[in-house]
């Protein structure tokens, strides 16, 4: 699953690994959030930044750039 | 005849109340209350317990080792801590866009986690006073 932080809290998306179609979207979905300056982290143990995309990453959560406040 | 009126004091301290129940319990339909739950999803077990009971959380730097304090709260809500548990740095950075607390938190503890030097990078730094002791927000 991937969850996008928006404002409204998150948006969610499922694909099925096993899923050829649903896991080429994953990816483009992936490449392209971080293209734009989303951080994408991975859930495993403390959590991981993932630089690049792995299908069978159970839950990857992006936020957006981050800048000083 | 007298009218019944609240004081401020009690208006007061029943609105903290139910901020308090909010955050909490987290209103599962709202943004913020969807933020809360995936942010308490994504802390282990002892961040978990620190927030329920300390409303902040702590995480120690992946690069430098260093511990850090996030409260609730989506500026300024970051402090670099001594051994003692004492704030010695204020930290303020955040993810762009005008998202819920929850996800604020959460980017700041994966970002303090995972890309240390890169957060402190982007963020302001501030002395720490007064408003880090306590729960700030929630009290």
């Amino acid at each position: 699953m991937q969850i996008v932080m928006d404002p409204t809290g998150d948006s969610r998306h499922h694909f099925n690994p096993h899923d050829a179609q649903e896991v080429a979207k994953a990816e483009r979905r992936f490449y392209e959030l971080t293209h734009v300056g989303f951080t994408a982290a991975a859930r495993t143990g403390p959590g991981q930044v993932s630089r690049s995309f792995d299908p069978s990453t159970e839950e990857t959560v992006f936020f957006p750039r981050l800048v000083g406040g | 005849m007298l009218r019944f009126r609240p004081s401020r004091r009690g208006e007061r301290s029943r609105r903290r109340a139910a901020k308090r129940l909010f955050i909490r319990h987290g209103m599962e339909k709202t943004a913020e209350g969807r933020s809360l739950r995936l942010l308490r999803q994504w802390l282990s077990p002892a961040q978990r317990v620190q927030f329920a009971e300390m409303s902040y959380f702590e995480v120690v730097g992946g690069d430098t080792g260093k511990r850090y304090r996030i409260y609730a709260g989506a500026a300024t809500n970051v402090c670099e801590v001594d051994d003692n548990g004492r704030p010695t740095l204020g930290l303020c950075f955040l993810p762009m866009g005008d998202l819920p607390i929850g996800d604020v938190m959460l980017s700041q503890k994966i970002a303090l986690e995972c890309s240390e030097t890169q957060a402190r990078g982007v963020a302001r730094s501030f002395a720490p006073d007064r408003t880090f002791r306590g729960n700030r927000l929630l009290r």
